[in-house]
């Protein structure tokens, strides 16, 4: 029987979309101005 | 080779001079260190801790600190008599250069080091009768290692906005192979180890000296010459 | 001026391309990939960490072949794609020290390990940040690429070190068994959706390292203008 650990998943897989949209938006951002 | 050899001294000589006629630098290293001893006695529990598992750490986190002090003082004294401008028109051989610098900021490192040792041993109470001369041994090697590296990201720092911020960002993930190696080797020292306990810890210091100031040696080049 | 937008748009392009891949990985990752029996989901993680580790991993050598390139050869296309690669790398490594952390919490019990992989990303980290504040300071450009590309390079052979250290350390002071989290061999399902994600976040850090350097041509472009008028 598995471990109930799927809320470490979940955190993981936000954080890390979230930092790699958030550079590239930072990024598109930039090549804007 | 004799010749190169005669100018690194002279260079060391004359930054050596310089810091003995001022003495801020070197003053200011000591009592740092000194009071950083002092704040970590009171900052430890006697009795949850023997002081032979904490010492080498205490001893190698306070050398780091003071040695970055220390080696802070080369670039300010050069800011403030654009003295290496004067030095770089001479025509001097760079890896002549780098060796006094490294030779010079070495001695003023060491000084700090060999007055930081005693008030160790006085304020924690260590017993190093035996083991002084293997002490002394590694931390020759340790600091070797990390001056090399720090003599050329002063020179950069120097030509930078936030120049004594600088030094640190660039310097202290330089320092933790040789202060990793430093504290494992001190600590089997006073734990009274056999040497062969040591000999991989000690290679790796002798390795990484090799290795960085070969490299810092050229780097210096790169970071002085347009 | 036109040709940086180019680049920058062309490197946006694979950005995007790399970010719909990352929504098929996602789809293969949650809804096609067998649980871990002893690990549960919380393996999954592996997924998006070891990618993340092997892009930050590129980007440092890339920042440091290209900086010793830069010493022999001083073309300025070299520095100027160092400094992408390391801002890249500082993303990459950011994902890699948040999902390690969330990893190692529910498998080894603790936040923080210091093993090898997290404590090099660790060091990997600070380099990346020391190097992207020393370029932060250094005005002049010549200089700029000078210097960067000296820290760059013993920043390189400092990764060995790191190793070194840590390895000597560990095989000296027994650790508590712990559960490995990268199994040595992987069943098929897990293997492709690993090596799929290693494709998606390779195609995104080209993508982000092409559009930071389109980005940085444009800057010294609109400096030079700005310089001359």
């Amino acid at each position: 029987m598995p471990p109930e650990n799927g809320a470490y998943m979940v955190a993981a897989y936000v954080v890390a979309p979230v930092i790699l949209v958030g550079y590239a938006v930072w990024l598109w951002k930039r090549s804007k101005q | 080779m004799p010749e190169a050899f005669r100018l690194a001294l002279a260079v060391a000589a004359k930054d050596i001079r310089a810091e003995l006629r001022s003495r801020t630098a070197l003053l200011s290293a000591i009592v740092f260190a000194a009071l950083v001893l002092v704040v970590f006695n009171f900052a430890r529990d006697p009795t949850a801790l023997a002081v032979v598992d904490l010492a080498p750490s205490v001893l190698w986190v306070t050398f780091a600190l003071a040695a970055m002090l220390a080696l802070n003082r080369a670039f300010t004294v050069e800011r403030e008599n654009s003295a290496l401008d004067g030095l770089l028109l001479a025509p001097l051989p760079r890896g002549a250069l780098f060796a006094g610098k490294l030779l010079a900021n070495l001695a003023f490192v060491c000084t700090v080091e060999a007055i930081t040792l005693p008030l160790f041993v006085l304020f924690f109470n260590v017993d190093l009768t035996d083991t002084w001369l293997g002490i002394a041994g590694v931390t020759l090697l340790a600091t070797i290692g990390f001056v090399a590296v720090g003599t050329v990201f002063s020179a950069m720092a120097v030509r930078t906005r936030f120049a004594e911020l600088m030094l640190p960002v660039l310097l202290l993930p330089f320092m933790v192979p040789p202060l990793i190696g430093a504290v494992q080797v001190t600590s089997r020292l006073l734990a009274g180890r056999p040497l062969s306990e040591m000999l991989g810890w000690l290679r790796l210091l002798a390795l990484y000296d090799v290795v960085f100031v070969t490299l810092c040696a050229m780097a210096f080049s790169a970071v002085v010459d347009e | 001026m036109t040709a940086a937008r180019a680049i920058v748009r062309r490197g946006l392009t694979l950005v995007t391309l790399a970010f719909v891949g990352l929504a098929g990985v996602y789809v293969l990752a949650l809804g096609h990939t067998p649980i871990e029996a002893r690990q549960g989901l919380a393996q999954k993680i592996f997924y998006l960490h070891v990618p993340a580790a092997w892009c930050s991993l590129l980007a440092f050598s890339l920042v440091g072949i290209a900086s010793a390139l830069y010493l022999w050869l001083h073309e300025p296309r070299l520095d100027r794609f160092a400094a992408a690669s390391a801002e890249v790398g500082v993303a990459f490594s950011a994902v890699m020290l948040t999902t390690g952390p969330i990893w190692a919490k529910p498998i080894w019990g603790t936040w923080w390990t210091w093993d090898a992989r997290l404590t090099l990303t660790l060091f990997l980290f600070f380099l990346f940040i020391g190097y992207l504040a020393l370029r932060a300071a250094v005005h002049e450009p010549t200089e700029r690429a000078r210097f960067s590309a000296v820290v760059g390079i013993l920043g390189m052979l400092l990764v060995p070190f790191i190793h070194l250290s840590v390895y000597l350390f560990r095989t000296l002071h027994p650790q508590p068994i712990v559960l490995k989290p990268s199994a040595p061999s992987l069943p098929p399902e897990m293997l492709r959706t690993l090596l799929s994600s290693m494709a998606v976040f390779t195609l995104l850090y080209i993508g982000l390292v092409t559009t930071r350097y389109g980005i940085a041509l444009t800057e010294e472009a609109r400096e030079e203008a700005t310089d001359a008028s």
